[in-house]
């Protein structure tokens, strides 16, 4: 690469100018199109198939929004499927049905979701432990006090509640409405705000922030607790879609690790510094077309697995030739 | 004029080894003031004390005459102390714009001001004399660009004090030289101006103080007119430059250990030679000259696949690493960190490395027969300073842990040692004793096979110098040879052609 070239500013790279996001969503529509039509399924194609599809993309996107900040500066939550199932347990013990107690059970929740990720972040962030280790204890330990509390089913959210999950103004379900706007909410931090740009900065280079004067610990923390938070709401969804939280909820939709790879799939670099919430969305968008690809086809679920882990495969080996020459 | 910066009696200790020692330092707006020393004199630590990024142990630093204290590096940006850090800490998927901002990042309203932080980060490197687009991807510039792009983000604060850690190491020439002109510049803007380097031309070009440090200490402060390369050097080694490499060996080197003949394979021809006990061969060339091909042949790595090989005039296979170690040859890699050490493992476990991969596989895992005691005394044969032999490899400095891996082989008793590169990143100090290592051991009666790149080792230290040529020995120089005439056969110049041009 000349000099005279690169100081021009932004050459022209071929395919790694194409942004993330829409590469994948195309990728993500077209499965889903090919499915439906493959299969003479073409009201599938309709506002109501589509919302049905976005429907689907809610609870992993909620988490997938969160898991980006912590990926972002460079950590990573593993916690993520065991604090779901904890607040979701949580919710529905608490409200019992009674209408009058959902606010009180929204907040209790949050304010769990808010311990566990300054846990987390002050594990990872001043203690210096591993994240991967840190979070996974923290799941562990949420699992574990959820297994001896309860270990019958208790309790129920109320209708009120539950009826959040199956509202649908204008024709888009209320849950789609609520991932678009924390989706909204997410990019406008990371792109426009100041504590986005330090994120970037301390995932990007935490000894290169620390010098630029950045209180790297601070950033890392509050990663953590936007990832719980994203978890949290997640699991608050979830309760109120199903009625009542289970204590296996969170473990049995994979969480953890399905989030990580959205989150991965969508562009942003494991190592920190690089990715955004678009990335994110449109990795959701691919798992869930995905998803109803297969119901389409009636294909068994294990199959589908593997193509997963194929595409996340595809998708490392693809950013890490995009990549290549980049100096990082 | 006075001391914008001054610090006064500085000491900073790690785990009670100083790493400075009641140190002096000041420095004037509007000057150049270069601090020299070699790895460990205590220059990198003198200005993280300086940037906040270590509190000092004792002493105090004045900035404009007014004591200040520093907890975190945020505090020394904001008193005016910029320091562009030799190791990058750009971020390089973001722009130059955002880069330079990190940390400061104008707002309005809440927001990022991206169209200020444009026309400033523009504005900055204009300033800096470069074009370079503040919305250029930090990841497509070139290493003199982001170089640049470390000082605009250093210039963003109004600079009373700029440090510069070896800003040109990453440079070639012609960057460098337009760094130093901008490194003029900005001293005629009246900046303070302390510059870190080992580039001895460098360094009398644009100084106009020059502070020595070793080991922690002081050793002086002078101005430019005062100054002589030698002069630098000396303070910096602590002795004269000829005392440093050792005295040869009196007596004349015994009989042949190693026998090389019509040695061969993919990369090497016709290789002939022997190195006799008590005899350091030095093997000289160009970076393509496969010299390192050459010992990892005599160590079995990549192994001659024509020719004879006779160690104390016994025939010898050299197929692998572990027929080599085995008939008597001992082999001190290169590329220390990769090939050298075990570097989470201790420094006796280090040290035990070869005769555990040598004893049989169920023998006990401290080396057969080797108590702990041996292997103790043998590091302490070697000279080995570590606290404790318990501890991690990694943790020792260069020239110790290469020490170490001397120590090694010592166990094994070969009867050959082939050094690759024995001083590489090693401090001058630390050299001159491996050196004096490598001499020992030749008087031991060994014959010691030295591959170097480094000239002025070659000829310092060599009783006989090979010189190789794309795969071939060129020819053979005595002790104490001319570098021009180490150059002229690594070049493949040969000598007839030489006298006849210095003739026409």
């Amino acid at each position: 690469m000349s000099v005279d070239t690169l100081s021009s500013g932004r050459t022209r790279r071929g395919f790694r100018d194409l942004p993330v996001p829409l590469v994948v969503i195309a990728l993500a529509a077209f499965i889903y199109v090919t499915a439906a039509l493959a299969t003479g399924q073409a009201n599938q194609i309709s506002l109501t198939g589509l919302s049905g599809l976005l429907q689907r993309t809610v609870a992993l996107g909620l988490v997938g929004l969160g898991q980006t900040f912590a990926i972002l500066v460079g950590s990573i939550d593993l916690s993520v499927a065991a604090l779901i199932s904890t607040v979701a347990v949580l919710a529905s013990y608490l409200m019992q049905g009674d209408a009058g107690m959902i606010v009180p059970a929204i907040l209790a929740c949050l304010v769990l979701a808010l311990v566990v990720g300054v846990i987390n972040g002050g594990l990872v962030a001043c203690w210096g432990i591993n994240p991967l280790i840190a979070t996974l204890s923290t799941g562990l330990i949420l699992q574990g006090a959820l297994a001896a509390g309860f270990t019958y089913l208790g309790g129920r959210v109320a209708p009120e509640f539950q009826a959040l999950a199956y509202q649908a103004p204008f024709g888009v379900p209320l849950p789609v409405l609520l991932l678009a706007v924390l989706a909204i909410v997410a990019w406008f931090v990371l792109a426009k705000t100041r504590f986005g740009a330090h994120l970037y900065a301390v995932g990007g280079n935490p000894d290169g922030a620390k010098l630029a004067g950045l209180r790297v610990e601070r950033f890392v923390l509050a990663a953590h607790v936007i990832a719980s938070l994203g978890a949290c709401v997640a699991g608050l969804y979830l309760a109120a879609r199903l009625q009542s939280g289970t204590p296996w909820i969170g473990r049995d939709g994979v969480y953890d690790l399905e989030s990580i790879a959205i989150v991965v799939i969508g562009g942003t670099a494991l190592s920190g510094g690089k990715g955004g919430v678009l990335g994110t969305l449109a990795g959701v968008l691919l798992f869930a077309s995905l998803d109803a690809s297969f119901n389409m086809f009636g294909v068994d679920a294990f199959l589908k697995q593997v193509l997963r882990g194929a595409i996340v495969i595809a998708a490392v080996a693809v950013y890490a030739v995009r990549n290549k020459g980049h100096v990082a | 004029m006075t001391a914008v910066l001054e610090m006064r009696g500085i000491g900073k200790a790690f785990n009670a080894v100083a790493a400075l020692d009641a140190v002096d330092f000041d420095c004037r707006a509007g000057e150049v003031h270069v601090i020299c020393g070699e790895n460990g004199a205590g220059k990198s630590t003198l200005m993280k004390v300086l940037g906040g990024s270590y509190r000092p142990d004792a002493g105090e630093v004045l900035l404009d005459g007014k004591s200040v204290r520093f907890l975190h590096p945020r505090e020394a940006r904001a008193a005016g102390i910029s320091i562009v850090h030799q190791e990058l800490s750009l971020l390089p998927f973001r722009t130059v714009a955002e880069n330079i901002f990190t940390g400061m990042e104008p707002t309005r309203w809440g927001l990022l001001d991206r169209p200020r932080m444009q026309d400033r980060a523009r504005a900055l490197l204009q300033r800096l004399g470069s074009a370079i687009r503040p919305d250029a991807l930090v990841a497509d510039l070139s290493i003199a660009e982001q170089q640049l792009v470390e000082i605009a983000k250093a210039m963003l604060v109004d600079a009373k004090v700029l440090v510069m850690d070896e800003p040109t190491a990453a440079l070639d020439d012609r960057d460098a030289r337009s760094l130093l002109d901008l490194v003029l510049r900005m001293k005629a803007e009246g900046v303070a101006i302390i510059y870190i380097s080992h580039r001895m031309p460098e360094v009398m070009a644009i100084a106009d103080r020059v502070t020595v440090l070793k080991d922690g200490r002081r050793v002086w402060t002078r101005d430019r007119a005062d100054v002589t390369v030698n002069a630098i050097v000396t303070a910096m080694v602590g002795r004269e430059l000829q005392d440093f490499y050792p005295a040869r060996s009196p007596t004349a080197p015994g009989s042949p250990v190693l026998e090389v003949r019509g040695g061969g394979n993919a990369q090497l021809r016709d290789i002939d030679f022997v190195a006799r006990a008590g005899e350091i061969v030095g093997v000289a060339g160009l970076e393509d000259s496969r010299k390192s091909v050459l010992a990892q042949a005599l160590f079995g790595d990549a192994p001659f696949t024509a020719g004879q090989v006779r160690i104390d005039g016994q025939p010898a296979r050299l197929r692998s690493p572990r027929e080599a170690a085995a008939v008597g040859i001992g082999y001190l890699p290169g590329d220390r960190k990769r090939e050298g050490i075990a570097p989470r493992q201790s420094v006796r476990d280090n040290a035990l490395l070869t005769l555990q991969a040598m004893a049989p596989v169920l023998s006990s895992p401290q080396g057969g027969a080797r108590s702990r005691p041996e292997v103790d005394q043998s590091l302490n044969d070697m000279d080995v300073r570590a606290g404790d032999f318990g501890q991690e490899i990694a943790t020792l400095s260069g020239g110790n842990q290469q020490k170490a891996i001397i120590a090694r082989w010592l166990m094994q008793e070969p009867r050959v040692f082939v050094f690759v590169e024995p001083t590489r990143g090693i401090d001058v100090a630390a050299k001159a004793a491996i050196y004096e290592t490598m001499r020992a051991l030749a008087n031991s009666g060994r014959a010691i096979v030295m591959v170097s790149s480094d000239l002025p080792e070659i000829i310092g230290v060599s009783d006989r110098i090979l010189v190789m040529h794309q795969g071939r020995i060129a020819g053979e120089l005595p002790a104490g040879a001319e570098e021009g005439a180490v150059m002229r056969l690594a070049l493949g110049v040969a000598a007839a052609t030489v006298a006849g041009e210095m003739a026409s």
